[in-house]
């Protein structure tokens, strides 16, 4: 083979030419062998996440069923249209949201304040302990801190209507909030719920930020006669925005797309506030007649690019200015 | 000398006054900031506090709601493993598949992290880039219709094992990326060197690269073995038997009340379910917050 190649009449001496094709084979063998590492990560991202959602566009317009033995069409937007118009559509999406504003000051405001609290802790024992406590939760897998609230705001044994029934006596029995279950409560409660649940999480993210600021920034302001909120406001806030940024969004985008706590607290009510356009498209995909997962489809793909709107401006609004 | 004692005592005598405050007075802001901190750690602990308590309780206190048990029963754990049939196959269900995931999880991960950072193939920008925006995208949620199809084309509709595959994918964009900016703090120069020694790649990962990486590996431990062992969307939908589903799956549809289902049995059943995380936490804390600090936070 190597002398088929040195006969051929080109320009170059023969022993030059194998030399570069040794290198240039070389490099190839070395980048197949890079990518030997970098398949098992490849295989299960594009088998499991690029390709099911390309498979999902693809779905979206066509008017597949997925119990149903006739084959689909492809029948464009209709599924858009059809979802478009739709006042569900739109009362999901609104649900979403509502949610989102109710979820994320908390998430943010609470942990931040718990953050520059523990970050003054001058004893390193007891730091130590505070951040382990604080971390408590973020370890208790997402459906068991679901049960966990389950029982909390359960209206016989739950601790929540006990204290204001019995021990408070602002409710009587009767008269007792419901949580859970589709009230008009529902939202607020799931949104004290994950608050709790990211309480520790995202003070320990605020603390590595903190970690992060040179203390004699903050001494010297002090020294100028700044006070605690100026300090706060002028020299902390601006380092920590990097973080605040990333969990803005981070959580924007995990409370829109909000599914396991609806099954678990909500079920398929329609008039449900948490029958959110995430229910929507499960009831229309797993539930519901024939499975239109077309349709579906389509009610998936409206809220993830309605949510993708949001997080392109979120991210331009907290664009880096310098 | 009397003059200088009296300047003396002119100097001090405010100090000692400032001490007379007490220790209170001295101690305000440091005493307002551990209560309110303490007041957010009892926030995070007492709904933790109240199940244990509750696995603790005789049935009448556990319907009575009082926090402290009048007294303690220990019977509830034996109970729900010799009468709950399906208790120990959701529970080796649950073990079973988060030990897949986090395992190949891993593996999928470390390699990925190397070779983005220190092979560097064609299209790693790519890869890396994809990776990330996934982050953005509502991904688990919107590909349940197809993954729901690939998963019953594959015949592993109601299959425990099966369930194994798209958890990998719940945390793996996530764990490479902490992989890759862990990789990015050992020095190129030290795998250079190896390869000069003759090191092959696959050398050089497990003897340079791995002992580097430690503490972000403990990371994508938790992480993963958190998600998989919690998750519900997935196992709900793609599981339908009792005796194929995860325990925290079959503990969110079981409804308190009486017989093998009353509350003090489900607490129990919780408490053994929630255990195995906090105390694997615990003992990796250290090495998780390092890990947390170098990894994610500059990632």
């Amino acid at each position: 083979m190597d002398q088929s190649i040195a006969q051929t009449p080109v320009g170059m001496s023969p022993p030059a030419r194998s030399g570069l094709r040794r290198q240039r084979n070389s490099a190839w063998r070395e980048n197949a062998g890079a990518w030997v590492f970098l398949l098992p990560a490849v295989v299960f991202f594009v088998g499991y996440q690029v390709f099911p959602i390309i498979r999902v566009v693809w779905i979206s317009f066509t008017d597949y069923q997925f119990l149903s033995d006739k084959p689909a069409h492809w029948i464009w937007f209709a599924n858009y249209a059809d979802a478009l118009t739709d006042p569900l559509m739109w009362a999901s999406l609104w649900r979403a949201l509502y949610f989102t504003i109710l979820f994320l000051p908390g998430t943010i405001v609470f942990p931040l304040l718990l953050a520059i609290l523990v970050d003054r802790v001058k004893s390193p024992r007891l730091a130590t302990l505070y951040r382990v406590i604080l971390l408590i939760p973020a370890v208790i897998p997402s459906t068991l801190v679901f049960v966990l609230w389950k029982w909390m705001y359960n209206y016989q044994v739950g601790p929540i209507n006990h204290l204001l029934v019995d021990t408070l006596g602002i409710f009587t029995m009767q008269g007792a909030p419901q949580w859970l279950g589709g009230t008009p409560l529902t939202l607020p409660s799931i949104a004290i719920m994950e608050v709790w649940w990211g309480l520790g999480y995202h003070a320990i993210f605020f603390l590595a930020g903190l970690n992060a600021i040179p203390k004699d920034l903050p001494e010297a302001a002090r020294i100028d006669g700044a006070n605690e909120w100026q300090v706060f406001w002028h020299v902390t806030r601006p380092r920590l925005a990097p973080i605040m940024m990333i969990l803005v969004v981070l959580r924007f985008g995990s409370a829109m797309a909000v599914i396991d706590e609806y099954l678990i607290f909500g079920g398929f009510n329609r008039a449900s506030p948490t029958y959110t356009w995430t229910m929507f498209m499960y009831d229309e995909a797993f539930k519901t007649g024939l499975w239109r997962q077309g349709f579906g489809a389509a009610i998936g793909m409206i809220g993830a690019i309605a949510m993708m709107c949001v997080v392109v401006v979120l991210l331009r609004i907290f664009r880096p200015r310098d | 000398m009397a003059t200088t004692l009296h300047a003396l005592d002119a100097v001090s005598l405010p100090r000692r006054r400032r001490r007379q405050r007490g220790w209170l007075a001295r101690h305000q802001g440091a005493i307002l900031r551990h209560s309110v901190i303490i007041l957010f750690l009892l926030i995070i602990l007492l709904p933790l506090a109240w199940v244990l308590l509750m696995s603790f309780k005789t049935l009448p206190d556990a319907m009575r709601g009082v926090f402290w048990p009048s007294h303690f029963d220990f019977t509830h754990y034996p109970f729900v493993f010799s009468k709950i049939k399906t208790l120990p196959v959701n529970l080796f269900n649950s073990i079973y598949v988060t030990t897949g995931t986090v395992l190949i999880t891993s593996v999928c991960a470390v390699f990925g992290g190397y070779a983005l950072v220190h092979l560097r193939p064609g299209g790693a920008a790519f890869v890396t880039a994809a990776l990330l925006m996934s982050l953005y995208f509502p991904v688990r949620v919107v590909s349940l219709i197809s993954v729901y199809e690939i998963q019953s084309f594959l015949g592993l509709i109601n299959s425990t094992s099966g369930l194994i595959l798209p958890y990998i994918t719940l945390n793996l964009a996530i764990s490479v990326l902490i992989m890759r900016s862990m990789f990015q703090l050992v020095p190129h120069e030290l795998f250079e060197a190896a390869k000069i020694d003759g090191a092959g790649p696959w050398r050089s990962l497990w003897m340079i690269g791995l002992p580097m990486v430690r503490n972000g590996l403990v990371v994508i431990f938790i992480v993963n073995f958190v998600t998989a062992w919690g998750e519900y969307l997935l196992c709900v939908t793609l599981t339908n038997d009792q005796d194929t589903r995860t325990m925290p799956v079959v503990l969110a549809a079981a409804q308190g009340g009486q017989g093998y289902w009353a509350w003090p049995n489900l607490a129990a059943v919780y408490v053994i379910v929630v255990l195995p995380g906090i105390i694997a936490f615990s003992f990796a804390q250290k090495l998780f917050f390092k890990g947390l600090a170098e990894g994610v936070v500059k990632g």
